[in-house]
């Protein structure tokens, strides 16, 4: 599984922008909402757009659970709760690399 | 040797603080360069003041204004037309430049009696065009002139005027980047949602970041009139003043260069709750990606895929053919901060380039996570670089091509390595599929011109190329 975690992060790292917004709080909410939104799209779940904020969650996770199933072939074979450990596991890396330890010290300045 | 330090920098070594090369298994974690915060002394910058990030790069944009700056004559022509952003009215933001042309005299006695009857002036000689953009200098920021009192006065005295005042002198801040600050800040303190505009769609966006250089906001609004979705303003390409004031009524913000304008993006997100969605313009593979993104947050995913399909049609093959004769071509990319991250990836995935060495000059800590995030191993990541830096990058590495600016590119060119300017681009627009492939065609043409194998050549020697061109043909006779 973490082979499977490393390889989604590489992926996000080069291909999205989301994780890397301004500010820890922004990257925070980006990185739940996006990543929840993507298990969901993965598991075929129902999704509920209610909020602003919920569609665009679902279009940076629609593009992003495309383009998992396009270049890994691997993420068919997973179940549901497969699925929501990977998550949890990409989550928890990215939050590591672009918030907790993140060199950026720019990060919680109020005034940016 | 992730943090390094270059030979021409051993007096400075704290230099090396501002240049990583990037290892197989690091992260940002691992190594992040300094950077926005004071150039070193004694070291070179090619960073524009903080004015002028405000003026050239945000606010002259606006096509309906009168960009009054207040102070000597000299950074008026310092912030012209050099970015090439036109507009649909004709390029008035490009044929004039308007100064108040502070002397000594004014300095000593203060400058604002020059200010108003500069702002009276430009109204006066320009009747149609009611709105202004004043803008402070070092000079007139030292002595402590108010333009925010003087430009009340005026709105006073003409009523139907309106004025917005930038307090932000080059020396505000370590480069170009603080101007970017503080002109979104201030636009969104005293501006936006001053005025209502005219709804015509029920998909609604803002696209922030996109100046229009040589059309590329063209290029974007094609795209999204076919998919019926209502741009209320482009901050700040082919813009008016007021669409700008109108920027609160937006479902959603697109954001492309987000280190001169992401700022505004989120006071927007913060106060009225629109969400801010960041995109990739430049790119044929991005471009799809973005316009999916939009699509998918207003239900119109089967529009985006139309323009794409269209578009793909039309330029993907111009675009193959490009790829073919520039796959593994190396590249340098030393511009601003964003477009090395919007690009690294972009021509490496789109034309199989490589991209060896990135230069930003204002870049934040964030644009260099995203750029080394997307950039390869070995590639040499350069905050606030110099030529001398330069010249010991091209020792190193083989390049094909520089994507830089118009500076930075003459001192290549006499090293007769081809440049590209990154910043008002050589032909362009660059932005989505057409301009991928006007992008391409570009480098195509500067790395295959025949210029290059002459320009080192001495025409007197005999073994010189030059002669061969004016040698006889024997084949030929010519009556005399």
């Amino acid at each position: 599984m973490n082979e499977k975690i490393e390889e989604i992060t590489a992926l996000i790292q080069e291909r999205c922008l989301w994780q890397f917004f301004s500010r820890s709080w922004d990257r925070e909410e980006n990185i739940e909402g996006i990543m929840t939104m993507t298990g969901k799209i993965l598991n075929g779940e129902k999704i509920n757009l209610v909020t602003p904020a919920d569609k665009a969650f679902y279009s940076d996770a629609k593009n992003l659970a495309a383009d998992i199933q396009n270049k890994m072939p691997w993420i068919s074979e997973l179940d549901k709760s497969g699925i929501l450990e990977l998550v949890e596991g990409v989550k928890k890396r990215l939050l590591h690399i672009t918030v907790k330890k993140s060199r950026n010290c720019e990060l919680n300045l109020p005034n940016y | 040797m992730p943090l390094k330090l270059f030979c021409c920098d051993e007096c400075i070594p704290e230099r090396k603080n501002h240049v990583y090369i990037k290892e197989e298994g690091e992260d940002t974690t691992d190594f992040l360069p300094l950077s926005n915060i004071d150039t070193i002394a004694g070291s070179l910058s090619e960073r524009g003041c903080s004015y002028c990030g405000a003026k050239l790069v945000i606010g002259g944009v606006i096509k309906d204004c009168i960009q009054m700056i207040h102070g000597p004559v000299g950074c008026a022509y310092d912030t012209w037309h050099t970015k090439r952003y036109p507009s649909d009215n004709d390029n008035f933001q490009l044929k004039y430049i308007w100064s108040s042309d502070t002397k000594e005299k004014h300095i000593v006695f203060g400058a604002e009696k020059q200010l108003k009857k500069a702002i009276m002036e430009a109204f006066q000689e320009f009747p149609a065009i009611k709105r202004m953009f004043v803008y402070t200098t070092c000079t007139t920021a030292l002595i402590g002139d108010n333009p925010k009192a003087v430009c009340r006065e005026v709105q006073e005295e003409l009523e139907d005027v309106d004025i917005f005042v930038v307090e932000c002198p080059g020396f505000a801040g370590v480069s170009q980047s603080k101007g970017h600050h503080e002109l979104n800040i201030g636009w969104m303190r005293d501006k936006i949602g001053t005025l209502e505009p005219e709804i015509t769609s029920e998909y609604t966006i803002n696209v922030i970041g996109d100046y229009n250089i040589q059309g590329d906001t063209y290029v974007l609004q094609k795209y999204l009139d076919k998919m019926g979705i209502q741009v209320i303003a482009h901050f700040t390409g082919n813009v008016t003043y007021d669409q700008l004031r109108c920027m609160h009524r937006a479902k959603l913000n697109v954001v492309n260069c987000a280190r001169s304008a992401g700022y505004i993006a989120n006071e927007l997100k913060r106060v009225y709750d629109i969400p801010r969605m960041d995109v990739d313009t430049w790119g044929f593979e991005y471009v799809k990606v973005a316009l999916r993104k939009i699509g998918a947050f207003f239900g119109l995913e089967d529009k985006a895929e139309e323009v794409i399909a269209e578009e793909v049609a039309k330029y993907e093959g111009k675009l193959d053919w490009y790829k073919e004769r520039l796959k593994g071509k190396q590249i340098c990319i030393w511009t601003g901060g964003p477009r090395l991250w919007h690009w690294t990836k972009a021509l490496e995935d789109d034309l199989g380039m490589e991209v060896v060495a990135m230069s930003s000059k204002f870049g934040h800590q964030e644009d260099f996570e995203k750029v080394i995030a997307r950039g390869r191993i070995g590639t040499i990541y350069i905050d606030d670089g110099n030529e001398l830096e330069f010249f010991e990058v091209l020792d190193n590495i083989h390049a094909d091509l520089i994507f830089t600016g118009p500076r930075v590119g003459d001192l290549v060119k006499k090293l007769h390595i081809p440049y590209i300017n990154g910043h008002a681009y050589h032909n362009g627009p660059y932005m989505g599929f057409e301009g991928a492939v006007n992008m391409a065609r570009d480098m195509y043409n500067a790395i295959y011109s025949p210029m290059w194998k002459l320009a080192g050549k001495d025409p007197r020697e005999t073994d010189s190329p030059m002669w061969s061109l004016t040698e006889k043909d024997s084949g030929v006779v010519q009556e005399s």
